[in-house]
C-alpha cells in the first residue's frame, strides 16, 4: 500500500482513502466470516468446536487436527490424485476449449451455426441429467472406477469454448490478417499470435476450471473405485460420520485442501484481473 | 477442433441423447428401461411438486440474478479506486468462489444456527431475534439459500467487472469532469454503456447458474422446510437419485433444459442489439 | 505425433458410440476369482467419523485369521454410498456386499438389486442365528424373504442433563416415565427469562426432519403409526396417529418444549451445548456429550398411554444379486465372523453400540454404554421403522416430515395435513 501513498496528494485525499479502506476491510472481513470460522475451527479441540455461547476464537489451540489428518486417511494419495485431476482437466480443457472456441469465432465453415448453438444447449445441461449414461459409456470402454475415466470426458466443456469464442471475438482482426498475408497456416496463427494474447483469458478460464474440479464431489466418487483412486473432497467427507462429525479433523483437511486454490489465484491475481478484460461481446 | 467435438459428441451429446430417450421410459437404473411413452411429461404437468420446484427457482432466479449482478457491479466499481487495503478486499470478496460448499456449509450451519449460531447470537444481543432460525424457518429459508448464493459468486462476476472497468480509457472520464458531469451522469452515459458486453456476459453466466441452482440447497436445506426451497435440479437429484425414478427425472431435465435455453436466447438477443462496440 | 493421439481417441470414441447402444443394461458380470486365490469381497459401508475404526479392527482381524477370503471394504457416508450404488449395483466393478439401513432394503430388493440371505439363518452352518434380535434379523425382510443379516443396531435412549435437572429443582435420578410426566417436568425445565418468546432452554431436543425417526415411536406408543405392521396400510390418519400428533405437535408449538426445524445434527447440539435438557437418541452421541463434560443419564425413553416402544435403527449387510455362490459362502463366512462373540465384543467396546446378539453378558463389555444399550428389556421393546416398506425413504422425507414441518409453522391442522399425507402414503406402498 505505501507505494500508493505519494507526496503530492492532498491529506483531505487520503483520509477519505483511508475510510474508504476501514469500510472495505470491514465488508471484507464480514464476506470472510466463513472461511475465518473454518480456519479457527482446524485450531480448536473437538469439543470445544460446539459450545454455547458460541465463541469465535479458539479457547485453546491445537494442532492436533493437522497431525491426525495424515493417519486418519491416505491424504497425501488424495492429493496426488486430485491434483493430477483437477490439473490434467484443466490442462486439457484449456487446450481445447481455446482452439474450438477460436474455430468458432473466427473460422469458417459448415455447420458452424449448428455447432454454436449446440454449445449453447449443453451450457444448459445440469450434470445430474447425463451423469449415469455417462457412466453407462464410460464402463462400456472400460474407463470407469479409472482416473483417465475420470478426466476424458471433462476435457473439453460448453462453458469453456462459449468463453474462450466471447474472448476471440472481442480481439482485432489485424493481427491475423496481416499474418495471413505473409503465408502464415491457420494453426501458426492460432498456436504463436492468438495464444499469446489469449493469455490472461486461459488463466481466467483456468482458474475457473481448476476450482471447479477440485472441489467437485460427485463426479470424482462416483468414478473413483475405492478411497485410494478417490479425490479430497470424497477423503474428507471420511470425517462427516453417520450421526457424529468430526468438525476438527474436516475443517483442519479442507484448510489444506485450500491451499493450492488459494495460491493458484493469488499468483495469477494480477493476469486474472486484466484477463477478462476484452471478453466481452460483439 | 476436431477432437473437442469428439468429446463433446461422445460424452456429453451422446448422454444427453440416451437421457432423452429415458424421459420417455420407467426406468431405476436395476431393471431395464420400460417405454411408457408420453406418460413422464403428463404425469408432471399435473405434479404440483414440479410447479412448486419450478416456482421457486423462478424465484430463486429472477431475485438473485439482478442482485449478483448489480453488486458485481457495484463492488468492482468500489475498489476500482485507490483506497488502503484494496487487494485484500478484492481477495476477501473472490474467496467465497473458490471454497468448496460442501465444506463451507459447515460453516454457515454454525453461523446461521437457530440456537447457537453465531450470527444468530450476535444478532441477539443487539436485540434482533428470529425464533425459527434462518434455515429451518420456511419464511427465512429461501432468503437465507439466495443470500449464500450471492456470497458465493459475486467475487467471480466482480473480477469479471473489474476488468471491463480498467479497458475504459481515463480520458472519457477526464473529458466529462471539465464538462461538469455528474457523477451519476458520468455512470450513466460512460461506464454503463461501456460495460454493455461484460454486462451480458455476466447476466448470462448468472442467469444459468442460479436456473440450476442445487450445491447450497443440498447441503443446507435438502429442499426444506416442506419444500420452500425445492428447486428444479433439486427436484431432479430428489426423484432420480433418492426415488430411484430416472425416467421422470430425465422428463423434467428436459423441461428445464428448454426452459433455460429459450431464456437465455431471450437474453442473448436482448443484449446483442444493444451491445456496443469500442 | 499430435495426429496419432486423435487418431487414438477416435477410435475410442468410435467404439463407445458402439458398444453403448446396449447402455442401460449394465456390463457383464465380473468373473469370479480363479481357484486356487483367495475370493476377494468388495464391501461398501457407511460407518465413516468415529465409528470406523471399530469396524476397520474387525475386519483387519478377520483378514488375517484366515486366507481363503479377503474383505477389502470401501467406506463412504451413507448417502454417498447410496449415490454410488445406484450407478455401480448393476456394473462390473460393483461391491459384492453393501451395508444399508435396513429401511433401504425394500427399495433395491424389491428389484431384483439383492440376493436372498434367507440360507444363512436356515441351519447353523455358518452360525447360530437364534442369538441375533429377532427384530433385527426381521428388519430386512421384504414380503417374507430375508434380504440381509444385522450389521449393527442401535436402540434410543433418552438421555438427560442431570445437572439441568437439579437446577430445575427436579430429581437427577428421575427421568420422566410417561408423556404426563414429561409435561410437568417441561414445564419446569423450558426457560425464557427475557419473555421474549424465544426460550433460551429447552426440555428436550425433538428433531423434526433428516435424523433417526424421534416422533414416530410418539405414535407407536399411543396406539397408532405411519404404517400398519404388516406394512399394508397407511396408518397416519388414524385416530390414535393424529392424538398422539396433536398432543406432541401442541407441544413443541404452544409449551415450545422443543424448537421447530431441527435436523438430528441441531438436536445433538443443542443437548450438546446445554440448551436442551433431553434428547432421544442413539449411543452414537455419548462420546461426544462425555467429552463435552455433559453430566447426563440414560433411561428407557418415557412411555405413552398404551406402550413404552422405543425406535431401533438396524444397519444390515446386503449381497449384490450379482454374486456368485462361492463369494456368497465366503460372504456369509465373513457374515458369521462379524457377529461372533469375541467380534461383537471388540465392535461394541469401540463404538459404544450394543452387540448385536443378545448372550453377551454386560460384564463382559468394557465400554458400559454400550451394556445399558444392550439391556434386554430396552431390546425387546424396540420396533425398526419402516421395516420391508418400500419407498420408505419417500414415505419419511417427502411426505411425513414436510407434513410435520406444515403442522409445526402452523401451515394447517394436525387433521388436514395428515389425512392428505395418509393419502401419499398410501398411494407409495401400493406403488410397491
Amino acid at each position: 500500500m505505501a507505494s500508493t501513498i505519494t507526496a503530492t496528494r492532498s491529506r483531505p485525499d487520503f483520509v477519505h482513502r483511508l475510510l474508504l479502506g476501514v469500510g472495505g476491510i470491514v465488508l471484507g472481513l464480514a464476506i470472510l466470516l466463513p472461511i475465518i470460522w473454518m480456519v479457527f475451527t482446524a485450531f480448536k479441540p473437538e469439543a470445544d468446536v460446539v459450545q454455547y455461547p458460541p465463541a469465535l476464537f479458539p479457547r485453546s489451540l491445537t494442532l492436533q487436527h493437522f497431525a491426525d489428518i495424515w493417519d486418519a486417511i491416505p491424504f497425501a494419495r488424495l492429493y496426488g490424485n486430485t491434483i493430477v485431476f483437477a490439473g490434467g482437466v484443466t490442462i486439457f480443457s484449456l487446450l481445447f476449449d481455446s482452439m474450438t472456441g477460436y474455430a468458432l469465432a473466427r473460422l469458417e465453415f459448415r455447420g458452424k451455426n449448428v455447432v454454436f448453438v449446440l454449445i449453447m444447449i449443453l451450457l444448459m445441461v445440469p450434470f445430474q441429467v447425463t451423469l449415469i449414461p455417462l457412466y453407462d459409456l464410460l464402463g462400456s470402454i472400460g474407463l470407469a472406477g479409472t482416473l483417465p475415466g475420470m478426466i476424458v470426458p471433462r476435457m473439453t466443456n460448453a462453458f469453456g469454448i462459449f468463453f474462450m469464442r466471447q474472448f476471440y471475438l472481442s480481439l482485432p482482426r489485424d493481427l491475423e490478417e496481416a499474418a495471413r498475408v505473409d503465408g502464415a497456416s491457420e494453426w501458426r496463427i492460432f498456436s504463436r499470435i492468438i495464444t499469446p494474447l489469449a493469455r490472461p483469458a486461459l488463466l481466467t478460464l483456468g482458474l475457473f476450471h481448476f476450482q471447479y474440479n477440485w472441489n467437485d464431489l460427485l463426479w470424482p466418487l462416483i468414478m473413483s473405485k475405492d478411497i485410494e483412486g478417490a479425490t479430497l473432497p470424497a477423503g474428507l467427507s471420511m470425517f462427516v460420520g453417520q450421526h457424529v462429525v468430526e468438525y476438527g479433523l474436516l475443517m483442519a483437511g479442507s484448510v489444506l485442501a485450500l491451499m493450492p486454490v488459494v495460491i493458484f489465484f493469488l499468483v495469477i491475481q494480477k493476469s486474472f484481473v486484466a484477463g477478462i478484460a476484452t471478453t466481452g461481446m460483439k | 477442433m476436431a477432437p473437442s467435438l469428439l468429446i463433446i459428441g461422445v460424452f456429453m451429446v451422446w448422454p444427453l441423447v440416451q437421457s432423452a430417450y429415458l424421459s420417455f421410459t420407467e426406468y431405476n437404473r436395476i431393471q431395464a428401461a420400460r417405454w411408457v411413452g408420453v406418460h413422464n411429461y403428463v404425469e408432471l404437468v399435473q405434479d404440483e411438486q414440479v410447479w412448486n420446484a419450478l416456482g421457486n427457482t423462478a424465484v430463486y432466479a429472477v431475485v438473485v440474478t439482478p442482485i449478483t449482478v448489480l453488486l458485481a457491479l457495484a463492488f468492482a466499481i468500489f475498489l476500482n479506486r485507490p483506497m488502503v487495503g484494496r487487494e485484500f478486499v478484492r481477495t476477501a470478496i473472490f474467496m467465497p468462489f473458490i471454497v468448496s460448499m460442501a465444506i463451507i456449509s459447515f460453516a454457515w450451519s454454525f453461523l446461521l444456527d437457530a440456537n447457537i449460531g453465531l450470527v444468530t447470537y450476535w444478532l441477539g444481543q443487539v436485540g434482533f431475534v428470529t425464533e425459527q432460525g434462518w434455515l429451518t424457518d420456511p419464511q427465512l429459508a429461501m432468503p437465507a439459500v439466495m443470500l449464500v448464493g450471492v456470497w458465493k459468486s459475486v467475487g467471480f462476476y466482480m473480477v469479471m467487472y473489474l476488468a471491463g472497468l480498467q479497458s475504459i480509457p481515463t480520458e472519457l472520464y477526464e473529458a466529462a469532469r471539465v464538462d461538469g458531469a455528474s457523477a451519476w451522469s458520468r455512470f450513466r452515459h460512460i461506464t454503463w454503456p461501456l460495460l454493455a458486453n461484460q454486462t451480458m456476459l455476466v447476466s448470462i453466466m448468472a442467469a444459468i447458474a442460479t436456473i440450476q441452482v442445487f450445491d447450497q440447497i443440498y447441503v443446507m436445506t435438502r429442499g426444506g422446510p416442506f419444500f420452500s426451497t425445492e428447486t428444479l435440479v433439486m427436484l431432479i437429484y430428489r426423484v432420480g437419485f433418492q426415488d430411484l425414478r430416472l425416467g421422470y427425472g430425465s422428463a423434467v431435465s428436459w423441461v428445464l433444459m428448454i426452459l433455460v435455453f429459450g431464456l437465455s436466447m431471450l437474453q442473448f438477443g436482448y443484449f446483442r442489439k444493444r451491445a456496443v462496440t469500442y | 505425433m499430435r495426429v496419432s493421439r486423435w487418431a487414438r481417441i477416435a477410435v475410442v470414441g468410435a467404439l463407445a458410440l458402439g458398444m453403448s447402444a446396449c447402455a442401460g443394461q449394465g456390463a457383464p458380470q465380473q468373473t469370479a476369482a480363479s481357484a486356487g486365490g483367495p475370493v476377494t469381497l468388495q464391501f461398501w459401508h457407511g460407518m465413516t467419523g468415529p465409528d470406523g475404526p471399530a469396524v476397520q479392527k474387525v475386519i483387519d482381524e478377520f483378514n488375517k485369521s484366515q486366507s481363503d477370503i479377503v474383505i477389502k471394504p470401501n467406506i463412504m457416508p451413507w448417502d454417498q454410498l447410496y449415490q454410488k450404488l445406484l450407478t455401480s449395483v448393476t456394473s462390473a466393478d460393483g461391491p459384492q456386499i453393501i451395508a444399508m439401513d435396513a429401511s433401504r432394503v425394500p427399495q433395491y430388493a424389491s428389484k431384483g438389486a439383492l440376493a436372498p440371505t434367507d440360507d444363512f439363518f436356515a441351519g447353523t452352518t455358518f452360525m447360530d442365528t437364534s442369538v441375533l434380535p429377532a427384530a433385527a434379523v426381521d428388519a430386512s425382510k421384504v414380503g417374507g424373504t430375508n434380504y440381509g443379516v444385522p450389521f449393527n443396531l442401535a436402540p434410543m435412549m433418552l438421555y438427560y442433563n442431570k445437572d439441568m435437572f437439579k437446577a430445575a429443582g427436579l430429581d437427577p435420578d428421575k427421568p420422566p416415565t410417561t408423556w404426563d410426566e414429561f409435561t410437568a417436568m417441561a414445564g419446569k425445565l423450558t426457560v425464557d427469562k427475557n419473555g421474549d418468546g424465544k426460550p433460551e432452554q429447552y426440555a428436550i431436543a425433538l428433531a423434526d426432519h433428516e435424523t433417526v425417526p424421534m416422533y414416530q415411536p410418539f405414535l407407536w406408543n399411543n396406539g397408532g403409526g405411519v404404517v400398519s405392521a404388516d406394512a399394508k396400510t397407511a396408518n397416519l390418519a388414524d385416530p390414535a396417529s393424529l392424538a398422539a400428533l396433536d398432543f406432541w405437535t401442541r407441544q413443541v408449538r404452544d409449551n415450545k418444549v422443543s424448537p421447530i426445524g431441527l435436523a438430528g445434527a441441531d438436536a445433538d447440539k443443542l443437548f450438546q451445548t446445554r440448551k436442551a435438557a433431553m434428547e432421544i437418541v442413539g449411543p452414537w452421541m455419548t462420546n461426544g456429550f462425555t467429552e463435552a463434560g455433559i453430566d447426563f443419564g440414560l433411561a428407557r425413553p418415557f412411555a405413552g398411554p398404551t406402550g413404552q416402544d422405543t425406535l431401533m435403527n438396524v444397519v444390515s449387510l446386503t449381497l449384490n444379486a450379482k454374486i456368485t455362490d462361492a463369494q456368497k459362502k465366503a460372504a456369509y463366512t465373513f457374515f458369521s465372523y462379524w457377529n461372533s462373540a469375541e467380534s461383537q465384543v471388540i465392535w461394541a467396546d469401540g463404538s459404544g453400540f450394543p452387540p448385536t446378539r443378545t448372550d453377551i453378558a454386560a460384564d463382559k463389555l468394557k465400554n458400559k454404554f454400550s451394556a445399558e444399550f444392550g439391556n434386554k428389556e430396552l431390546l425387546d421393546n424396540s420396533q425398526v421403522y419402516l421395516a420391508g416398506v418400500p419407498n420408505a425413504g419417500t414415505i419419511t422425507d417427502d411426505i411425513f416430515y414436510p407434513a410435520l414441518q406444515k403442522v409445526l409453522n402452523g401451515k394447517g391442522t394436525v387433521e388436514e395435513v395428515f389425512t392428505k399425507a395418509a393419502k401419499d402414503v398410501q398411494a407409495q406402498i401400493d406403488k410397491g
